[in-house]
């Protein structure tokens, strides 16, 4: 057992939130001071978790706390940064509205004014007397239940709050870049709340990146995705930073009837950590979800991506796949689970995640779940670890492909299961590209 | 003790025993009082004239029962249990229940009939008082025998501590270690008897071994410990178990089971095991916690598990094999069936350490009634395990709204040369596979015991002949009633 105490960042966790959150606050709600006070007994309670916890078994989180971080928000990016964060987020050809959001604050960008009218973009402080901020705002996610979502309830500051209005379709994606940077070590928690209201439908884009080489800047972040009657929400997440991030997401979704979600995560070099927590809550019948992801991760990088698919009402059908690709000393974890209640019925479930080992070093765990309390169901998961076929690899070079070609071009085709779901042709186009970057050439592979 | 003696003469000897550790007590002389402590435990050590090895060694597992906990990441309520109420030896004599089969239940005996067991077994099984020399125990002198000829030294786990202790030390608690786990611990502490089995080099055992005709004679016991050698280049199918409802009065079954397999060995565990499962509403009902685990010392060994469990109220076991030798194989095949508010959390753990190592995992889970079946698998490949393979296939088939189907598999990859598949479905018996055996003049329940001996197939296959008949029959008794 790790005694909390022992760790600067509890100390300091405590101290800040008598000192900022524990008195009522003027620009907040009662009801936001309530669900930050209980959200932090809940923290108090379960600390940080060690990897005794199930949901950490192969996560051990704890080395990343230990530095010392600083809590304050950092002040508005200079015009350096946010220039970096375009460049690093740049995805070619796209045709998009673009946000930034820097350490958690909305930044004034220009591009806010071109928004339609039908979608709102405000920061999460200013929209907390928003009728949609009150009816859903900490009622999606069960913070009762999550170490890192305790905590970032309890202490969340920054974030973004998006409404789109009841029958209206965003024509092109939004493009939300998450720049991190800081000089001292930072410790941030920014909040999303996303309403997609009644057969409203949009694609939005998540960048997530760190570029420069800064301290090292650690991200609780917690995002709502409230999705009504008859929406349609496809949300891609693109993964980016540089070595000093250490990024911990979790989504929680709510769906309503007849509507589609579909989550794209791609987690790529070179971010120490990534834990991605993508629940999804099917709260009425007909819903259909459609979960991709993957991972390519080299260097020490850890990547954890723990995934929950919550069957509560009969006829929905979700579909989850996942696959990764493991280079140099990076670890690798999946845990899907799919959970049918007794009413589910008629539940269609299915989940893959396939690995490639390519490195004598890299690991692996995996950790599919059902678990069905309804009988009239169809589910299934399957797994696989393994590497390159050697007779591919053959076959290609005996047409003339180099080695490093031929490897990239496979890779790219075990990949080919979750990029070909991409909606926008250049998001597919940049992500295969990243994909065959990342790819090392044989003598690299060899002497790892 | 002599390593013949009757059964008879056993329990006059131990009754006539002058009682050593001062109890004052009322009871009989071959029963301890209930609870564990130090005392109860050189009791049991001083009853059966152990060497002071294997006292200091239960010692260690008792020091390590009191540091346990009890787990919590289980899937079902742990039930309270008091570990102080359990009287820990008892001396192994049958007790009879009855008087004549007329007393016996009759659904029991209607079992029986099902499963075509013969009269006398019945009455054993059922706990009647039996007159006659029951047939298997002579049987069981004739194969005995046989096996002293070859080598093969099969009997229980006090002989074999009496007859030959270089065996037993060497090998007793090497693969279950006395701290793994706290019903392990338990066991170490407080077992009672066993099954011990030494193939010699090169001898490939002519016959299926059995516990079933061990223990007419020698009495089970609640804490059992079985240990199973496979010298180089030999190789034993094992039997536990029975397909006939067990009478028991015990509510906690804490068994161990050690197997090792050195070069070129093979051994087969098959068990089959149908304990009381409580009644209807799962009072009553055997607790079966269970630690079985078999190690792959040598090259080229095999370990092969294959388990049918349909009893007990609760099932909670994970057979598993650690693959040390280079080449070395494990395989694990499991049916497990639960109905009314039966609870089966099972599987296996697969650690491959050593080279080119194998592993295959078969497992079939069917749920009806209320009952909740999950199956827990770790696939484990370590950083030197090359060229190390793994195929999992668990199914789960869910018969009733009110049940519950569950898979928790674990895989854990450390090398790269690793291939490793699994994957598991759930679903229920189709109406259109049912509707065509309607129209074909077969009822739903027969149907349905069809339906579920396909799907249960590749498991069964597994099972020596004997064994699979009977398995198959008590599929279609277990899910009986479970249809309409």
């Amino acid at each position: 057992m790790v005694n909390q105490h022992s760790i600067p960042l509890y100390q300091a966790l405590l101290q800040a939130y008598e000192e900022r959150f524990s008195g009522s606050r003027a620009s907040e709600p009662d009801a936001i001071h309530k669900l930050r006070q209980n959200a932090f007994h809940t923290f108090q309670e379960l600390g940080f978790p060690t990897t005794k916890v199930e949901d950490w078994k192969y996560t051990n989180v704890i080395p990343f706390l230990r530095e010392n971080y600083t809590l304050s928000t950092t002040p508005q990016a200079t015009a350096t940064e946010l220039e970096q964060a375009h460049q690093a987020a740049a995805i070619p050809g796209m045709d998009c509205y673009t946000l930034v959001l820097h350490n958690g604050q909305l930044q004034p960008a220009v591009d806010t004014n071109q928004l339609p009218a039908f979608l709102k973009v405000i920061s999460i402080e200013e929209a907390m007397q928003e009728p949609s901020f009150q009816k859903h705002f900490g009622k999606i996610v069960d913070a009762g239940k999550h170490h890192f979502a305790a905590l970032n309830t309890a202490m969340f500051t920054g974030g973004l709050f998006l409404e789109i209005d009841a029958n209206s379709h965003l024509d092109k994606p939004l493009h939300i870049i998450h720049t991190y940077s800081s000089a001292d070590n930072l410790f941030t928690q920014p909040r999303n709340l996303f309403v997609v209201n009644r057969s409203a439908s949009l694609s939005i884009i998540e960048s997530v990146v760190a570029p420069g080489n800064g301290a090292t800047v650690f991200v609780n972040g917690l995002t709502e995705v409230a999705v009504a009657e008859n929406a349609n929400v496809q949300h891609y997440t693109l993964q980016t930073a540089n070595e000093q991030l250490r990024n911990l997401h979790h989504t929680e979704v709510s769906q309503k009837r007849d509507s589609v979600y579909s989550g794209y995560t791609f987690s790529l070099p070179s971010a120490q950590l990534l834990r991605n927590n993508l629940h999804i809550n099917l709260d009425d019948e007909h819903t259909e979800t459609h979960l991709y992801g993957l991972y390519l991760a080299n260097s020490k990088q850890l990547v954890d991506n723990h995934t929950f698919m919550n069957h509560r009402f009969a006829n929905c059908e979700s579909n989850e796949v996942y696959k990764g690709v493991l280079l140099d000393n990076a670890v690798g974890v999946f845990n899907g689970k799919v959970y049918v209640h007794q009413d589910a019925q008629k539940t269609n479930a299915f989940q893959q995640n396939n690995n490639l080992l390519l490195s004598p070093k890299a690991v692996i765990n995996s950790k599919p779940q059902l678990e069905i309390f309804a009988d009239d169901v169809k589910c299934s998961h399957g797994t696989t670890i393994g590497q390159l076929s050697q007779e591919a690899m053959f076959y290609l070079q005996s047409r003339g492909i180099g080695e490093d070609a031929a490897r990239a071009m496979l890779v790219t085709a075990f990949a080919f299961d979750v990029t070909e779901n991409i909606r926008i042709p250049a998001l597919e186009e940049h992500i295969n590209k990243l994909i065959t970057q990342h790819i090392p050439a044989k003598q690299e592979l060899v002497n790892v | 003790m002599a390593n013949t003696v009757d059964s008879n003469e056993l329990i006059n000897e131990i009754a006539t025993k002058e009682y050593e550790f001062g109890f004052v007590t009322d009871i009989e002389m071959d029963v301890a009082p209930p609870g564990l402590n130090e005392d109860v435990i050189k009791f049991i050590s001083a009853k059966k004239e152990e060497p002071e090895w294997l006292l200091q060694w239960r010692m260690r597992g008792y020091k390590a029962f009191m540091k346990s906990e009890m787990p919590t990441w289980q899937n079902f309520e742990m039930p309270e249990l008091d570990f102080q109420a359990i009287s820990y030896y008892a001396a192994p004599k049958n007790k009879k229940k009855y008087e004549s089969l007329d007393e016996v239940d009759p659904e029991l005996l209607a079992t029986f009939a099902k499963l075509g067991i013969p009269l006398n077994e019945q009455k054993v099984l059922a706990g009647v008082a039996v007159d006659a020399v029951f047939d298997s125990i002579s049987v069981a002198t004739t194969y005995k025998e046989k096996l002293k000829e070859l080598g093969i030294i099969f009997c229980s786990i006090s002989e074999a501590v009496q007859e030959h202790p270089e065996l037993v030390q060497k090998y007793l608690g090497s693969v279950v270690p006395h701290s793994d786990n706290i019903f392990a611990s338990l066991n170490t502490a407080a077992f009672s008897d066993g099954s011990f089995v030494y193939i010699p080099k090169g001898v490939r055992c002519p016959m299926e071994l059995s516990t079933y005709f061990r223990i007419n004679t020698q009495g089970t016991g609640q804490f059992e410990r079985t240990l199973i050698i496979a010298d180089e280049g030999s190789y034993v199918s094992y039997l536990e178990g029975c397909t006939a409802p067990m009478r028991d009065e015990n509510q906690l079954h804490a068994a161990v089971v050690e197997l090792i397999a050195l070069d070129n060995a093979e051994i087969k565990y098959s068990t089959v095991q149908n304990w009381y499962p409580g009644d209807k509403e799962g009072k009553g009902g055997i607790y079966n916690f269970v630690t079985k685990r078999g190690a792959c010392r040598g090259v080229n060994s095999k370990i092969s598990w294959t388990q049918v469990e349909t009893g007990s109220a609760i099932t909670w076991k994970y057979p598993s094999v650690i693959l040390q030798g280079d080449n070395s194989s494990g395989e694990f095949y499991s049916v497990a069936v639960t109905g009314n508010r039966q609870i089966a959390d099972t599987g296996t753990k697969i650690y491959h350490l050593g080279r080119n190592t194998k592993s295959r995992i078969i497992s079939k889970g069917i749920s009806a009634g209320r009952s909740q079946n999950s199956y827990r698998g770790l696939v484990h490949v370590g950083a030197k395990a090359e060229n190390a393979r793994n195929f999992t296939q668990c199914d789960s088939l869910l018969i009733g709204d009110r049940c519950g189907a569950h898979t928790f598999p674990y895989i854990e990859t450390k090398n790269n040369t690793a291939m490793v598949e699994h994957e598991a479905t759930t679903s229920k018996i189709g109406e259109d596979q049912i509707f065509y055996l309607n129209q074909r003049g077969i009822d739903s329940e027969k149907a349905v015991a069809l339906i579920v001996n396909g799907y249960a197939k590749e498991v069964l296959n597994q099972l020596p002949m004997e064994f699979a008949v009977e398995a198959q029959k008590l599929l279609s008794i277990t899910l009986e009633g479970s249809v309409g």
